[in-house]
Protein backbone atom coordinates (compact mmCIF):
# COMPACT_ATOMS: atom_id res chain seq x y z
CA UNK A 1 0.00 0.00 0.00
CA UNK A 2 3.04 2.25 0.63
CA UNK A 3 4.13 1.89 -2.77
CA UNK A 4 1.15 2.84 -3.99
CA UNK A 5 0.83 6.14 -2.22
CA UNK A 6 4.34 6.90 -3.32
CA UNK A 7 3.48 6.55 -7.21
CA UNK A 8 0.43 8.75 -6.99
CA UNK A 9 2.22 11.36 -5.24
CA UNK A 10 4.89 11.13 -7.75
CA UNK A 11 2.00 12.51 -10.95
CA UNK A 12 2.10 15.70 -9.36
CA UNK A 13 4.52 18.29 -9.09
CA UNK A 14 5.26 18.98 -5.15
CA UNK A 15 3.77 22.64 -5.87
CA UNK A 16 0.78 24.13 -3.26
CA UNK A 17 -1.58 23.79 -6.43
CA UNK A 18 -1.59 20.16 -6.79
CA UNK A 19 -2.09 19.54 -2.97
CA UNK A 20 -5.80 19.31 -3.04
CA UNK A 21 -5.91 17.47 -6.08
CA UNK A 22 -3.29 14.68 -4.71
CA UNK A 23 -5.07 14.58 -1.56
CA UNK A 24 -8.56 13.86 -3.64
CA UNK A 25 -6.70 11.21 -5.37
CA UNK A 26 -5.48 9.41 -2.51
CA UNK A 27 -8.58 9.45 -0.11
CA UNK A 28 -10.24 8.08 -3.53
CA UNK A 29 -7.88 5.37 -3.96
CA UNK A 30 -7.61 4.34 -0.52
CA UNK A 31 -10.96 5.23 1.46
CA UNK A 32 -9.23 7.91 3.62
CA UNK A 33 -6.10 9.26 4.38
CA UNK A 34 -4.66 7.59 7.27
CA UNK A 35 -2.12 9.99 9.66
CA UNK A 36 0.41 7.89 8.17
CA UNK A 37 -0.01 8.85 4.17
CA UNK A 38 -0.96 12.49 5.55
CA UNK A 39 2.80 12.73 6.95
CA UNK A 40 3.87 11.51 3.34
CA UNK A 41 1.68 13.78 1.23
CA UNK A 42 2.98 16.54 3.86
CA UNK A 43 7.16 15.91 3.74
CA UNK A 44 5.95 15.10 -0.45
CA UNK A 45 4.71 19.06 -0.33
CA UNK A 46 7.29 19.99 1.97
CA UNK A 47 3.97 21.74 4.08
CA UNK A 48 3.89 20.81 7.55
CA UNK A 49 1.26 18.19 9.21
CA UNK A 50 -1.01 20.42 10.25
CA UNK A 51 -1.13 22.38 6.88
CA UNK A 52 -1.88 19.02 5.27
CA UNK A 53 -4.54 18.36 7.91
CA UNK A 54 -6.03 22.14 7.45
CA UNK A 55 -6.93 21.63 3.86
CA UNK A 56 -8.11 18.10 3.88
CA UNK A 57 -10.49 18.53 6.85
CA UNK A 58 -12.08 21.55 4.71
CA UNK A 59 -13.42 19.11 1.73
CA UNK A 60 -16.42 16.67 1.30
CA UNK A 61 -14.67 14.55 -0.80
CA UNK A 62 -11.17 14.13 1.11
CA UNK A 63 -11.22 11.99 3.67
CA UNK A 64 -9.74 11.63 6.76
CA UNK A 65 -11.24 9.19 9.01
CA UNK A 66 -11.60 5.28 7.86
CA UNK A 67 -15.22 5.05 6.16
CA UNK A 68 -17.84 2.17 6.93
CA UNK A 69 -18.05 -0.31 4.17
CA UNK A 70 -21.51 1.00 3.15
CA UNK A 71 -21.95 5.04 2.57
CA UNK A 72 -25.28 5.93 2.16
CA UNK A 73 -25.83 9.61 0.52
CA UNK A 74 -29.32 11.03 -0.10
CA UNK A 75 -29.73 14.06 -1.52
CA UNK A 76 -32.17 16.34 0.38
CA UNK A 77 -31.94 19.87 -2.05
CA UNK A 78 -35.01 20.97 -2.59
CA UNK A 79 -36.04 19.39 -5.42
CA UNK A 80 -35.61 16.20 -3.66
CA UNK A 81 -37.36 17.56 -0.84
CA UNK A 82 -40.56 17.75 -2.28
CA UNK A 83 -39.94 14.28 -3.57
CA UNK A 84 -40.11 13.03 -0.78
CA UNK A 85 -36.37 12.59 0.20
CA UNK A 86 -37.37 12.66 4.15
CA UNK A 87 -39.32 9.66 4.26
CA UNK A 88 -36.37 8.18 2.33
CA UNK A 89 -33.91 9.26 4.85
CA UNK A 90 -36.40 8.07 7.74
CA UNK A 91 -36.82 4.75 5.93
CA UNK A 92 -32.88 4.30 5.65
CA UNK A 93 -32.44 5.16 9.49
CA UNK A 94 -35.26 2.62 10.86
CA UNK A 95 -33.89 -0.12 8.51
CA UNK A 96 -30.23 0.23 9.75
CA UNK A 97 -31.64 1.52 13.45
CA UNK A 98 -29.37 4.46 12.88
CA UNK A 99 -29.60 8.49 12.07
CA UNK A 100 -28.46 10.37 9.26
CA UNK A 101 -24.96 11.92 10.56
CA UNK A 102 -23.84 9.62 12.97
CA UNK A 103 -20.39 7.59 12.75
CA UNK A 104 -21.68 5.17 15.52
CA UNK A 105 -22.20 2.13 13.40
CA UNK A 106 -18.57 1.05 12.12
CA UNK A 107 -20.52 -0.78 9.00
CA UNK A 108 -22.80 1.95 7.96
CA UNK A 109 -23.03 5.27 7.53
CA UNK A 110 -26.25 7.47 5.98
CA UNK A 111 -25.17 11.37 5.17
CA UNK A 112 -27.93 13.42 3.76
CA UNK A 113 -26.26 15.62 0.90
CA UNK A 114 -26.91 18.65 -0.78
CA UNK A 115 -27.81 18.81 -4.64
CA UNK A 116 -25.59 17.05 -7.42
CA UNK A 117 -27.36 18.88 -9.99
CA UNK A 118 -29.63 15.82 -10.83
CA UNK A 119 -32.62 17.82 -9.81
CA UNK A 120 -34.87 16.38 -12.43
CA UNK A 121 -34.52 12.95 -11.53
CA UNK A 122 -34.77 13.01 -7.68
CA UNK A 123 -34.71 11.85 -4.93
CA UNK A 124 -31.07 10.97 -5.73
CA UNK A 125 -29.38 8.26 -3.65
CA UNK A 126 -25.86 7.47 -3.74
CA UNK A 127 -24.14 4.44 -2.57
CA UNK A 128 -20.47 3.98 -2.88
CA UNK A 129 -20.44 5.91 -5.40
CA UNK A 130 -23.61 4.52 -7.27
CA UNK A 131 -26.04 6.84 -8.26
CA UNK A 132 -29.96 5.80 -7.80
CA UNK A 133 -32.23 8.32 -9.01
CA UNK A 134 -35.99 8.02 -8.55
CA UNK A 135 -36.05 6.40 -5.11
CA UNK A 136 -39.09 6.10 -3.29
CA UNK A 137 -39.85 5.04 0.54
CA UNK A 138 -41.03 1.29 -1.34
CA UNK A 139 -38.13 0.85 -3.91
CA UNK A 140 -35.20 1.90 -1.42
CA UNK A 141 -35.82 -1.66 0.86
CA UNK A 142 -34.72 -3.41 -2.84
CA UNK A 143 -31.79 -0.91 -3.56
CA UNK A 144 -30.29 -1.45 -0.03
CA UNK A 145 -30.53 -5.40 -0.25
CA UNK A 146 -28.05 -5.76 -2.71
CA UNK A 147 -25.90 -3.69 -1.14
CA UNK A 148 -25.92 -6.38 1.74
CA UNK B 1 -39.73 41.66 -26.23
CA UNK B 2 -38.84 39.02 -28.50
CA UNK B 3 -38.60 35.95 -26.36
CA UNK B 4 -36.83 33.58 -29.12
CA UNK B 5 -33.74 35.15 -29.14
CA UNK B 6 -31.18 32.68 -28.19
CA UNK B 7 -27.38 33.38 -27.82
CA UNK B 8 -25.97 30.56 -25.65
CA UNK B 9 -28.57 27.19 -26.63
CA UNK B 10 -29.37 28.26 -30.23
CA UNK B 11 -27.74 25.10 -31.68
CA UNK B 12 -27.84 23.01 -28.58
CA UNK B 13 -30.47 20.92 -30.34
CA UNK B 14 -29.64 21.00 -33.90
CA UNK B 15 -26.51 19.01 -33.30
CA UNK B 16 -23.64 17.60 -30.95
CA UNK B 17 -21.66 20.34 -30.43
CA UNK B 18 -18.87 18.35 -28.66
CA UNK B 19 -17.46 17.43 -32.11
CA UNK B 20 -15.64 20.30 -32.49
CA UNK B 21 -16.40 20.33 -36.53
CA UNK B 22 -19.96 20.49 -35.96
CA UNK B 23 -19.33 23.42 -33.68
CA UNK B 24 -17.32 25.02 -36.19
CA UNK B 25 -20.15 24.54 -38.70
CA UNK B 26 -22.33 26.80 -36.81
CA UNK B 27 -19.86 29.57 -36.61
CA UNK B 28 -18.03 28.42 -34.20
CA UNK B 29 -14.30 29.64 -33.08
CA UNK B 30 -14.90 32.84 -35.49
CA UNK B 31 -14.67 35.26 -32.98
CA UNK B 32 -11.51 33.49 -31.98
CA UNK B 33 -10.24 34.31 -35.67
CA UNK B 34 -11.89 37.59 -35.73
CA UNK B 35 -10.04 38.36 -32.41
CA UNK B 36 -7.07 37.22 -33.39
CA UNK B 37 -6.64 38.95 -36.74
CA UNK B 38 -7.52 42.50 -35.29
CA UNK B 39 -4.82 41.81 -32.11
CA UNK B 40 -6.81 44.72 -30.56
CA UNK B 41 -8.00 43.40 -27.75
CA UNK B 42 -8.75 47.47 -26.17
CA UNK B 43 -11.46 47.15 -28.67
CA UNK B 44 -13.06 44.40 -27.71
CA UNK B 45 -12.48 45.09 -24.20
CA UNK B 46 -14.72 48.03 -25.30
CA UNK B 47 -17.71 45.88 -26.70
CA UNK B 48 -17.76 43.72 -24.01
CA UNK B 49 -18.00 46.87 -21.43
CA UNK B 50 -20.54 48.91 -23.82
CA UNK B 51 -22.45 45.07 -23.64
CA UNK B 52 -23.11 46.03 -20.17
CA UNK B 53 -22.85 42.11 -19.23
CA UNK B 54 -23.14 41.14 -15.81
CA UNK B 55 -22.01 38.56 -14.16
CA UNK B 56 -24.20 35.34 -14.37
CA UNK B 57 -22.78 33.47 -11.28
CA UNK B 58 -25.02 35.42 -8.95
CA UNK B 59 -23.93 38.59 -7.83
CA UNK B 60 -24.87 40.26 -11.40
CA UNK B 61 -21.27 42.48 -11.22
CA UNK B 62 -20.75 44.55 -14.66
CA UNK B 63 -18.23 42.17 -16.48
CA UNK B 64 -16.67 44.85 -18.43
CA UNK B 65 -15.72 46.63 -15.18
CA UNK B 66 -13.65 43.23 -13.82
CA UNK B 67 -11.67 42.97 -17.02
CA UNK B 68 -11.03 46.41 -17.73
CA UNK B 69 -9.62 46.56 -13.95
CA UNK B 70 -7.24 43.73 -14.68
CA UNK B 71 -6.73 44.25 -18.32
CA UNK B 72 -5.21 47.64 -17.17
CA UNK B 73 -3.12 46.33 -14.19
CA UNK B 74 0.32 47.11 -13.78
CA UNK B 75 1.24 43.18 -13.45
CA UNK B 76 2.49 41.49 -15.87
CA UNK B 77 1.77 38.35 -14.91
CA UNK B 78 -1.87 37.75 -14.70
CA UNK B 79 -4.82 34.96 -14.51
CA UNK B 80 -8.87 33.79 -15.98
CA UNK B 81 -10.39 31.51 -13.99
CA UNK B 82 -13.54 30.12 -15.87
CA UNK B 83 -15.81 29.43 -12.28
CA UNK B 84 -17.88 26.39 -12.92
CA UNK B 85 -18.22 25.36 -9.21
CA UNK B 86 -21.85 25.34 -9.76
CA UNK B 87 -23.39 23.75 -7.09
CA UNK B 88 -26.11 25.94 -5.43
CA UNK B 89 -29.13 23.56 -4.96
CA UNK B 90 -31.62 23.13 -8.23
CA UNK B 91 -28.76 24.64 -10.39
CA UNK B 92 -27.14 23.06 -13.26
CA UNK B 93 -27.28 25.74 -16.21
CA UNK B 94 -23.29 25.49 -16.40
CA UNK B 95 -23.56 21.79 -16.50
CA UNK B 96 -26.13 22.14 -19.70
CA UNK B 97 -23.43 24.73 -21.07
CA UNK B 98 -20.89 22.08 -20.59
CA UNK B 99 -22.63 18.95 -21.82
CA UNK B 100 -24.38 20.33 -25.04
CA UNK B 101 -21.51 23.46 -25.91
CA UNK B 102 -18.36 23.09 -24.38
CA UNK B 103 -16.79 24.40 -27.23
CA UNK B 104 -18.58 27.96 -27.07
CA UNK B 105 -17.53 28.03 -23.19
CA UNK B 106 -13.67 27.36 -24.20
CA UNK B 107 -13.63 30.12 -26.96
CA UNK B 108 -14.97 32.50 -24.62
CA UNK B 109 -12.70 31.55 -22.34
CA UNK B 110 -9.38 32.01 -24.52
CA UNK B 111 -10.90 35.48 -25.81
CA UNK B 112 -11.22 36.87 -22.52
CA UNK B 113 -8.20 35.33 -21.43
CA UNK B 114 -6.51 36.78 -24.47
CA UNK B 115 -7.61 40.47 -23.84
CA UNK B 116 -6.95 40.55 -20.20
CA UNK B 117 -3.17 39.10 -21.18
CA UNK B 118 -3.38 36.16 -19.01
CA UNK B 119 -1.06 33.54 -19.96
CA UNK B 120 -3.00 30.30 -17.84
CA UNK B 121 -6.59 30.01 -17.17
CA UNK B 122 -8.07 27.95 -15.16
CA UNK B 123 -11.55 25.87 -15.18
CA UNK B 124 -12.85 25.46 -11.86
CA UNK B 125 -15.12 22.77 -11.88
CA UNK B 126 -17.35 21.83 -9.77
CA UNK B 127 -15.90 17.98 -8.20
CA UNK B 128 -19.21 16.17 -8.43
CA UNK B 129 -19.40 17.32 -12.02
CA UNK B 130 -17.16 13.69 -13.24
CA UNK B 131 -18.40 13.47 -16.76
CA UNK B 132 -18.48 17.17 -17.72
CA UNK B 133 -14.59 17.06 -16.92
CA UNK B 134 -14.13 14.46 -19.30
CA UNK B 135 -16.18 16.50 -21.96
CA UNK B 136 -14.16 19.67 -20.62
CA UNK B 137 -11.06 17.66 -21.32
CA UNK B 138 -11.45 16.50 -24.70
CA UNK B 139 -13.19 19.53 -25.91
CA UNK B 140 -9.99 20.83 -25.23
CA UNK B 141 -7.86 18.49 -26.49
CA UNK B 142 -9.45 18.95 -30.23
CA UNK B 143 -9.10 22.72 -29.50
CA UNK B 144 -6.14 22.45 -29.00
CA UNK B 145 -4.74 20.61 -31.84
CA UNK B 146 -6.68 23.09 -33.99
CA UNK B 147 -4.26 25.88 -32.28
CA UNK B 148 -7.08 27.57 -30.68
CA UNK B 149 -5.19 27.59 -27.74
CA UNK B 150 -1.47 26.83 -26.85
CA UNK B 151 1.88 28.24 -28.19
CA UNK B 152 1.08 30.69 -31.14
CA UNK B 153 -2.73 30.80 -31.32
CA UNK B 154 -3.99 30.60 -35.28
CA UNK B 155 -0.08 31.72 -35.93
CA UNK B 156 -0.17 34.52 -33.84
CA UNK B 157 1.92 36.02 -31.06
CA UNK B 158 -0.88 35.04 -28.34
CA UNK B 159 0.17 32.21 -25.58
CA UNK B 160 -2.22 30.67 -23.51
CA UNK B 161 -2.05 27.45 -21.49
CA UNK B 162 -5.49 25.92 -19.97
CA UNK B 163 -5.84 23.81 -17.21
CA UNK B 164 -8.72 22.14 -15.54
CA UNK B 165 -9.30 22.13 -11.75
CA UNK B 166 -11.83 19.90 -10.14
CA UNK B 167 -12.93 21.04 -6.94
CA UNK B 168 -13.78 18.99 -4.11
CA UNK B 169 -17.35 19.13 -2.71
CA UNK B 170 -17.27 22.61 -1.11
CA UNK B 171 -19.84 25.20 -1.85
CA UNK B 172 -18.59 28.02 -0.84
CA UNK B 173 -15.57 27.56 -3.10
CA UNK B 174 -18.15 29.24 -5.66
CA UNK B 175 -17.15 32.56 -4.08
CA UNK B 176 -14.19 33.62 -6.12
CA UNK B 177 -11.64 34.53 -3.29
CA UNK B 178 -12.50 31.01 -1.26
CA UNK B 179 -11.77 29.89 -5.05
CA UNK B 180 -8.75 30.87 -5.41
CA UNK B 181 -7.57 30.10 -1.69
CA UNK B 182 -8.77 26.48 -2.85
CA UNK B 183 -6.69 26.36 -6.15
CA UNK B 184 -3.46 27.37 -4.05
CA UNK B 185 -4.10 24.32 -1.46
CA UNK B 186 -5.80 25.83 1.23
CA UNK B 187 -9.42 25.62 2.65
CA UNK B 188 -11.91 26.89 0.61
CA UNK B 189 -12.78 30.10 3.04
CA UNK B 190 -13.30 33.64 2.07
CA UNK B 191 -10.88 36.15 2.06
CA UNK B 192 -11.09 39.74 3.07
CA UNK B 193 -12.32 42.26 0.18
CA UNK B 194 -10.32 44.36 -0.95
CA UNK B 195 -7.62 43.69 -2.06
CA UNK B 196 -9.97 42.18 -4.61
CA UNK B 197 -9.00 39.28 -7.02
CA UNK B 198 -8.82 41.65 -10.14
CA UNK B 199 -5.97 43.47 -8.10
CA UNK B 200 -4.46 40.38 -5.84
CA UNK B 201 -6.00 37.23 -7.27
CA UNK B 202 -4.21 33.97 -7.72
CA UNK B 203 -0.64 33.27 -6.27
CA UNK B 204 -1.34 37.04 -5.39
CA UNK B 205 -1.74 38.13 -9.42
CA UNK B 206 -4.85 40.02 -11.51
CA UNK B 207 -7.08 37.47 -11.78
CA UNK B 208 -10.49 37.53 -13.45
CA UNK B 209 -13.09 35.08 -12.30
CA UNK B 210 -15.68 34.81 -14.58
CA UNK B 211 -19.24 32.07 -14.25
CA UNK B 212 -19.30 29.49 -17.52
CA UNK B 213 -22.47 31.66 -18.62
CA UNK B 214 -21.23 35.04 -18.15
CA UNK B 215 -18.43 33.85 -20.15
CA UNK B 216 -20.47 31.44 -22.93
CA UNK B 217 -22.03 34.92 -24.08
CA UNK B 218 -18.43 36.60 -25.14
CA UNK B 219 -18.45 34.78 -28.82
CA UNK B 220 -21.80 36.42 -29.71
CA UNK B 221 -20.53 39.81 -28.37
CA UNK B 222 -16.88 39.76 -30.44
CA UNK B 223 -19.48 38.85 -33.54
CA UNK B 224 -22.32 40.95 -33.09
CA UNK B 225 -20.38 43.80 -30.80
CA UNK B 226 -21.61 45.17 -27.76
CA UNK B 227 -23.95 47.53 -28.70
CA UNK B 228 -26.24 44.85 -30.12
CA UNK B 229 -26.03 42.80 -27.16
CA UNK B 230 -27.45 45.65 -24.89
CA UNK B 231 -30.46 45.57 -26.97
CA UNK B 232 -31.37 42.47 -25.96
CA UNK B 233 -33.28 41.92 -22.56
CA UNK B 234 -34.58 44.19 -19.95
CA UNK B 235 -32.55 47.77 -19.92
CA UNK B 236 -30.99 47.83 -16.86
CA UNK B 237 -29.94 44.20 -17.06
CA UNK B 238 -29.70 43.16 -20.98
CA UNK B 239 -28.74 39.59 -22.84
CA UNK B 240 -30.38 36.40 -22.03
CA UNK B 241 -30.30 34.05 -18.87
CA UNK B 242 -30.56 30.63 -18.16
CA UNK B 243 -33.25 29.77 -16.22
CA UNK B 244 -33.39 26.17 -14.14
CA UNK B 245 -37.57 25.74 -13.65
CA UNK B 246 -38.08 22.55 -11.23
CA UNK B 247 -40.20 21.34 -8.98
CA UNK B 248 -44.21 21.46 -9.48
CA UNK B 249 -43.91 22.50 -12.95
CA UNK B 250 -45.07 20.57 -16.04
CA UNK B 251 -42.35 20.85 -17.43
CA UNK B 252 -38.83 21.23 -15.52
CA UNK B 253 -35.31 22.04 -17.26
CA UNK B 254 -33.22 24.70 -18.27
CA UNK B 255 -34.77 27.87 -20.59
CA UNK B 256 -33.16 30.64 -22.09
CA UNK B 257 -34.96 33.62 -22.07
CA UNK B 258 -34.25 37.33 -22.58
CA UNK B 259 -33.66 38.95 -19.25
CA UNK B 260 -36.58 40.86 -18.08
CA UNK B 261 -39.29 38.17 -18.37
CA UNK B 262 -41.99 37.87 -15.71
CA UNK B 263 -42.19 34.75 -12.97
CA UNK B 264 -45.56 34.07 -14.27
CA UNK B 265 -43.92 34.02 -17.72
CA UNK B 266 -41.53 31.20 -17.36
CA UNK B 267 -43.57 29.35 -14.97
CA UNK B 268 -47.19 29.34 -16.80
CA UNK B 269 -45.80 29.60 -20.58
CA UNK B 270 -42.20 28.52 -20.78
CA UNK B 271 -43.10 26.02 -18.40
CA UNK B 272 -46.31 24.98 -19.10
CA UNK B 273 -47.35 25.59 -15.64
CA UNK B 274 -48.30 23.33 -12.71
CA UNK B 275 -48.78 19.66 -13.01
CA UNK B 276 -51.95 18.16 -13.25
CA UNK B 277 -53.59 18.62 -9.66
CA UNK B 278 -51.05 20.75 -8.10
CA UNK B 279 -51.56 24.24 -6.76
CA UNK B 280 -49.51 26.95 -6.78
CA UNK B 281 -48.36 28.21 -3.31
CA UNK B 282 -45.22 30.00 -4.12
CA UNK B 283 -42.02 30.12 -6.10
CA UNK B 284 -38.58 30.64 -5.32
CA UNK B 285 -36.52 32.53 -7.03
CA UNK B 286 -32.51 31.69 -7.27
CA UNK B 287 -31.89 28.55 -5.21
CA UNK B 288 -32.02 28.02 -1.60
CA UNK B 289 -30.56 31.61 -1.01
CA UNK B 290 -33.71 32.31 -2.99
CA UNK B 291 -36.00 34.56 -1.48
CA UNK B 292 -40.04 33.29 -2.12
CA UNK B 293 -42.29 34.55 -4.45
CA UNK B 294 -46.26 34.63 -3.35
CA UNK B 295 -49.24 34.48 -6.40
CA UNK B 296 -49.69 38.51 -6.13
CA UNK B 297 -45.81 38.96 -7.06
CA UNK B 298 -45.74 36.83 -9.89
CA UNK B 299 -45.34 39.69 -12.18
CA UNK B 300 -42.35 40.83 -11.11
CA UNK B 301 -39.58 41.00 -13.76
CA UNK B 302 -36.70 38.62 -13.74
CA UNK B 303 -33.53 40.84 -14.00
CA UNK B 304 -30.96 42.00 -12.41
CA UNK B 305 -30.98 44.65 -9.76
CA UNK B 306 -33.97 43.84 -8.68
CA UNK B 307 -34.92 45.61 -5.15
CA UNK B 308 -37.26 42.61 -3.87
CA UNK B 309 -35.37 39.36 -4.75
CA UNK B 310 -32.04 38.73 -6.21
CA UNK B 311 -32.58 36.25 -9.56
CA UNK B 312 -29.14 34.77 -8.04
CA UNK B 313 -27.84 31.72 -10.48
CA UNK B 314 -31.23 31.83 -12.02
CA UNK B 315 -32.74 28.82 -10.36
CA UNK B 316 -36.80 28.45 -9.92
CA UNK B 317 -38.40 26.13 -7.96
CA UNK B 318 -42.38 26.58 -7.91
CA UNK B 319 -43.90 24.79 -5.25
CA UNK B 320 -47.31 23.91 -4.92
CA UNK B 321 -49.97 23.19 -2.17
CA UNK B 322 -49.62 20.15 -0.92
CA UNK B 323 -45.85 20.32 -0.19
CA UNK B 324 -44.77 19.76 3.19
CA UNK B 325 -43.04 22.73 3.96
CA UNK B 326 -40.77 21.54 6.93
CA UNK B 327 -39.35 19.14 4.53
CA UNK B 328 -38.39 22.71 2.38
CA UNK B 329 -37.24 24.14 5.55
CA UNK B 330 -34.86 21.71 6.88
CA UNK B 331 -33.53 21.05 2.99
CA UNK B 332 -32.33 24.96 3.14
CA UNK B 333 -31.00 24.72 6.47
CA UNK B 334 -29.96 21.65 6.69
CA UNK B 335 -27.73 23.02 3.15
CA UNK B 336 -26.36 25.95 5.03
CA UNK B 337 -25.83 24.07 7.97
CA UNK B 338 -23.57 21.52 5.83
CA UNK B 339 -21.90 24.38 3.59
CA UNK B 340 -20.61 26.83 6.77
CA UNK B 341 -17.14 27.35 5.97
CA UNK B 342 -16.97 28.16 9.82
CA UNK B 343 -14.20 30.53 9.74
CA UNK B 344 -16.77 33.12 11.37
CA UNK B 345 -18.96 32.48 14.27
CA UNK B 346 -22.54 34.12 13.55
CA UNK B 347 -22.71 32.16 10.18
CA UNK B 348 -21.33 28.78 11.89
CA UNK B 349 -23.66 28.78 15.05
CA UNK B 350 -26.58 30.75 13.19
CA UNK B 351 -26.67 28.35 10.28
CA UNK B 352 -26.70 25.38 13.34
CA UNK B 353 -29.19 26.75 16.00
CA UNK B 354 -31.70 27.29 12.35
CA UNK B 355 -31.38 23.76 11.37
CA UNK B 356 -32.06 22.19 14.72
CA UNK B 357 -34.80 24.70 14.52
CA UNK B 358 -36.25 23.40 11.50
CA UNK B 359 -35.71 19.84 13.03
CA UNK B 360 -38.14 20.69 15.81
CA UNK B 361 -40.32 22.28 13.58
CA UNK B 362 -40.68 19.07 11.44
CA UNK B 363 -41.09 16.96 14.88
CA UNK B 364 -43.89 19.61 15.59
CA UNK B 365 -41.73 20.36 18.83
CA UNK B 366 -41.39 24.34 18.49
CA UNK B 367 -41.44 26.46 21.69
CA UNK B 368 -41.99 29.77 22.19
CA UNK B 369 -37.98 30.27 22.81
CA UNK B 370 -37.51 28.50 19.46
CA UNK B 371 -39.49 31.24 18.12
CA UNK B 372 -37.76 34.10 19.91
CA UNK B 373 -35.03 32.76 18.50
CA UNK B 374 -35.37 32.64 15.05
CA UNK B 375 -35.40 35.97 15.09
CA UNK B 376 -32.45 36.87 16.67
CA UNK B 377 -30.33 34.31 14.50
CA UNK B 378 -31.74 35.58 11.23
CA UNK B 379 -31.19 39.00 12.70
CA UNK B 380 -27.48 38.06 12.95
CA UNK B 381 -27.01 36.04 10.52
CA UNK B 382 -27.62 39.27 8.09
CA UNK B 383 -26.17 41.38 9.59
CA UNK B 384 -22.86 40.03 11.39
CA UNK B 385 -21.41 37.41 8.70
CA UNK B 386 -18.31 37.78 7.27
CA UNK B 387 -19.34 37.33 3.93
CA UNK B 388 -23.19 36.95 2.07
CA UNK B 389 -23.26 33.09 3.26
CA UNK B 390 -25.16 34.56 6.23
CA UNK B 391 -27.82 36.57 4.70
CA UNK B 392 -28.53 33.78 2.31
CA UNK B 393 -29.04 31.36 4.96
CA UNK B 394 -31.22 33.65 6.22
CA UNK B 395 -33.41 34.95 3.06
CA UNK B 396 -35.76 31.86 2.90
CA UNK B 397 -36.15 31.25 5.79
CA UNK B 398 -37.33 35.03 6.92
CA UNK B 399 -40.00 34.75 3.69
CA UNK B 400 -40.79 31.51 5.31
CA UNK B 401 -41.81 33.55 8.49
CA UNK B 402 -43.28 36.45 7.08
CA UNK B 403 -44.90 35.52 4.22
CA UNK B 404 -45.83 31.64 4.74
CA UNK B 405 -46.69 32.66 8.20
CA UNK B 406 -44.87 29.49 9.75
CA UNK B 407 -44.20 30.62 13.26
CA UNK B 408 -47.89 31.51 13.98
Amino acid sequence: MSKTIEKILLEFDPENISLLPALKKISAAFGHISEKDMQKVADYFEVPLSKAYETASFYDQVQIKKQPNLVIKVCSGANCAMNNSFAVIREIENYFKIKAGDEFNAKVKLEIISCLGQCGEGPIMVINNKVYNNVTQSSVHGILEKWL
Amino acid sequence: MNKNIKIITKYWDVADLKKIKNYESFGGYKALHKFIKDKNSDKFADEIKNSSLLGRGGAGFPTGDKLEAVAGSGEKERYFICNLDESEPGTYKDRAIVDNDPHKLIEGIIILSLIIGARKAFIYINGNYGKQEEILENALEEAYKKKYWGEKILKSDYNLEIGIFSGAGAYICGEETALINSIEGSRGEPKMRPPYPTEKGLFGKPTLVNNAETISNISWIVIYGGEEYAKIGSKNSPGTKLFVLGGAVKKPGVYELPLGVTIRELIFEIGGGLAKGKEFWFAQIGGSSGRLIMEKELDAKLEFGNKDFSIGSGAILVVDKTTNIYDLLLSWTGFFRRESCGKCVPCREGTFRLWEIAKRLQDGEISEADKKAVKDILWTLENTTFCPFGKFAAAAFRDAVEKLKILK
